[in-house]
């Protein structure tokens, strides 16, 4: 097999099963290996001096070992994070107590939706759902809290992830005096400047409009 | 009755100028839309249709009792504009529902779903424009977005439809078989539609509605599973483009 075959698609045969194991990805029939989902092939050759030098004191059949695995890589679940300096595209995700910029896309009296833009230091490709609840928002007076006083679509939220949540949503909170609210702009449109920690105030206008106010480093 | 007259039998084209064994123009994208975990838009001549793959995901209480398995659910709808006059259908329509259970059935033959107990696979059609062969190219659809989700399965699933000229059986001798049915066709010919898996001649799907004579059946499913053949190498080469844009890096 000289000529390599740089993607698989289901089905597609991928060698006997006597020369490869099978990896992710792949499937044994008729003693054939086939691929079963689209991906690049890769084969991996077992590291030849690990076996039998270290392990002297062992006895462990060595025949399975010699044969290079076949695995089919999945390009976004797997794939490229592992040569990390070559791609940078490596998929990000929120994790719990990851902080993150997100902009208000909606406003309930329970909650607040969020779409999250930024992980870290790291923009995404896409924009993930969030969730900040009413409780989340900030760590005292929790029983107060009324959302429409704290956050408005269109405002750049700083927050921490606190649960993966559900299918959807990602649970969010701005529960600390780092986190709430950094960019704001007025009913007239004009972007504000915050004056307290639950106020921002439009530069034109001068009206005040109550926010959970990041405090600025 | 168009194709009873003599315009078949004389010049043997058919009412859209295809001779018996041609498939209208198959066209297809893979990840159409980047927010569902597969998805795909698949053309067979005029009709259109958008699948979404979501899953597999926690099952819920779809099957209970079974669990080692995942479960394969399809829910299609059909767009009140897609057919010729505008329909409202019923929520429960029972000729959508055997469509439904003839997919799920066949992706369950063909995918492993033994990797994922207790879980939930969803295939949700949307059918935007009708012009015969529906199912078939639901099924396509199908195997492009489960291709696109990285949902692993033995191999693909391709389907098209077959047919046999003049329905009724005095001129037994002159039946042609035709492939690849349009609306108009489908409407007075009878006829079948036929799936296969991968390369092989194992047929996973086979629907007939219609009263046909049983002579002329061998070979409207010859001419069908010849077609999926033809199905199936128009996939193979959308999924190879998707696959060459993988390795391009790009993830959309």
């Amino acid at each position: 097999m000289a000529q390599t075959i740089s993607v698989a698609v289901p089905g597609q045969l991928l060698g006997a099963a006597s020369e490869y194991l099978p990896g992710p990805g792949t499937h044994i029939h008729d003693s054939k290996l086939f691929a079963s989902i689209l991906g690049p092939i890769k084969t991996t050759s077992p590291p030849k001096p690990a076996g039998p030098q270290k392990r002297l004191t062992k006895i462990t059949p060595a025949a399975p070992a010699v044969l290079p695995t076949v695995s089919i890589e999945r390009d976004i679940s797997v794939g490229s994070g592992l040569d990390g300096s070559g791609k940078s595209k490596a998929e990000i995700l929120p994790e719990v107590n990851s902080t993150v910029l997100c902009r208000v896309t909606r406003i309930q009296p329970r909650q607040a939706s969020v779409a999250i833009l930024v992980v870290g230091e790291t923009v995404l490709d896409g924009e993930w759902q969030g969730l900040i609840r009413v409780q989340d928002v900030r760590a005292t007076e929790k029983d107060k809290v009324k959302i429409f006083e704290s956050f408005r679509p269109g405002d750049i939220v700083r927050a921490v992830v606190i649960s993966l949540g559900d299918q959807s949503n990602y649970y969010l909170s701005t529960a600390s005096n780092n986190l709430g609210v950094i960019m704001a702009t007025s009913e007239a449109g004009n972007s504000m400047y915050p004056v307290s920690w639950k106020e921002y105030r439009d530069p034109e206008t001068g009206a005040s409009e109550s926010r959970k106010v990041a405090k600025p480093f | 009755m168009p194709l009873d007259t003599s315009t078949y039998s004389l010049a043997l084209l058919r009412l859209d100028g295809r001779r018996w064994n041609e498939l209208r123009r198959l066209t297809a994208q893979m990840r159409t839309q980047a927010s569902a975990d597969g998805s795909a838009y698949l053309e067979m001549g005029n009709t259109k249709v958008i699948c979404t793959v979501s899953g597999p995901s926690e099952g819920g209480a779809v099957r209970p009792g079974g669990g080692e398995e995942a479960v394969v659910g399809v829910d299609i709808s059909i767009a009140g504009f897609s057919g010729v006059e505008r329909k409202r259908r019923a929520r429960n329509d029972k000729r959508v529902a055997e469509m439904q259970n003839t997919i799920a059935t066949a992706f369950e033959g063909v995918i492993f779903t033994k990797l994922y107990p207790r879980s939930l696979i969803t295939l949700s059609l949307h059918v935007l424009a009708q012009d015969g062969s529906l199912l078939a190219a639901c099924i396509n659809a199908c195997t492009l977005a489960l291709i696109d989700a990285g949902v692993p399965m033995k191999d693909y699933i391709a389907a098209c439809t077959a047919g046999s000229t003049s329905s009724y059986s005095s001129n037994e001798e002159a039946a042609d078989p035709l492939l690849d049915l349009n609306a108009a066709e489908e409407q007075e010919l009878p006829f079948l539609t036929v799936a296969t898996v991968g390369e092989s001649d194992f047929v996973s799907v086979l629907v007939l509605e219609t009263r046909v004579q049983v002579g002329r059946l061998e070979g409207m499913l010859a001419v069908g599973v010849d077609g999926c053949k033809q199905v199936r190498a128009i996939l193979d080469g959308v999924v190879r483009t998707r696959g060459g844009k993988i390795l391009e890096g790009s993830t959309v």
